[in-house]
């Protein structure tokens, strides 16, 4: 099977690899499994003052493809506001890699990655202005 | 027909390894293609799909992960399929974890404390099964299955990673 050149560059040099403090306030993180192929991929999101991600991390154990999907995320969340970063579709981080269809399914956890992140940020801060009242 | 039926097996957790090859060879047997050599088309074509169901069944019992997933899927108990994703926070921090520090280790002697402790989760896990299954505890058998899954790939992963420290690359 040939894959693209983008998808070979992110596999092997895959940008953002790292943790960032699950435990901040300004973090949120996203942490999704695919049981079916054994992949557990976590995606973290820091998101500054002006309610920008200023910074995205992962760790992907999976297949390259799923590696690849991940890496390419944390690279386009970067700068964007979180509805934006909401809106990132697996379909777009599949043709921009040019996933092979029986690698679909890994552009689909990326994808669930980065909402479970939003999704724990938002809980956060939901979590921080009830007890500032 | 479900695989133990085929195989005729009661459908259950524990099955013996020589039991379930002596039920399988002795039904290969029967629709071996040498048996049908000279027989009428649609005779030999429903000895291939026999001997492919059988092949199946036997392939799918054998393995004590898949058959505890089959055996459950018989009673109506539903796992994500390919590409649906789960996001329970125990089960992938574990595989995350366990990952992690599989991909930190260096010598074999690490991979194979990592491999053992692993093993000895999915035999207690599999015991475990047993009474959630007679209980037809569908979430807790579910979340077991998963964690299974996880635990068999985290065993693939192990192995192959003994591979790579056992003969670098050039």
């Amino acid at each position: 099977m040939a894959y693209s050149e983008k998808l070979i560059d992110h596999y092997e040099n895959p940008r953002n690899i790292g943790s960032l403090d699950k435990n901040s306030e300004d973090v949120g993180t996203g942490l999704v499994g695919a049981p079916a192929c054994g992949d557990v991929m976590k995606l973290q999101i820091r998101v500054g003052a002006d309610g920008l991600i200023e910074d995205a991390k992962f760790k992907t154990f999976g297949c390259g493809s799923a590696i690849a999907s991940s890496s390419l995320v944390t690279e386009w969340v970067k700068g964007k506001t979180i509805d934006e970063a909401e809106s990132i579709k697996n379909t777009d981080i599949a043709r921009h890699l040019a996933l092979p269809p029986v690698k679909i399914h890994c552009s689909v956890l990326a994808e669930d990655a980065i909402k479970a992140a939003i999704a724990d940020y938002r809980a956060k801060t939901a979590r921080k202005d009830e007890t500032a009242e | 027909m479900d695989h133990f039926a085929r195989l005729g097996l009661p459908a259950a957790l524990d099955l013996e390894l020589a039991q379930l090859d002596r039920a399988y060879f002795a039904r290969q047997r029967l629709w071996h293609p040498d048996r049908f050599v000279g027989r009428p088309a649609e005779e030999r074509a429903r000895a291939s799909i026999e001997a492919a169901a059988l092949n199946d069944a036997y392939r799918t019992l054998k393995d004590p992960v898949d058959r505890a997933v089959y055996l459950a899927t018989l009673k109506g108990v539903e796992l994500p399929g390919d590409g649906k994703t789960i996001d329970d926070p125990d089960l992938l921090m574990e595989a995350m974890e366990a990952r992690e520090a599989l991909h930190e280790a260096t010598t074999v002697d690490e991979v194979e404390v990592l491999a053992g402790r692993a093993r000895k989760d999915v035999e207690a896990a599999l015991g475990g099964l047993a009474s959630l299954l007679l209980q037809d505890d569908k979430p807790a058998i579910r979340k077991t299955l998963l964690r299974l899954r996880y635990l068999d790939k985290f065993a693939e992963e192990a192995r192959a990673r003994r591979m790579n420290i056992q003969r670098p690359r050039p």
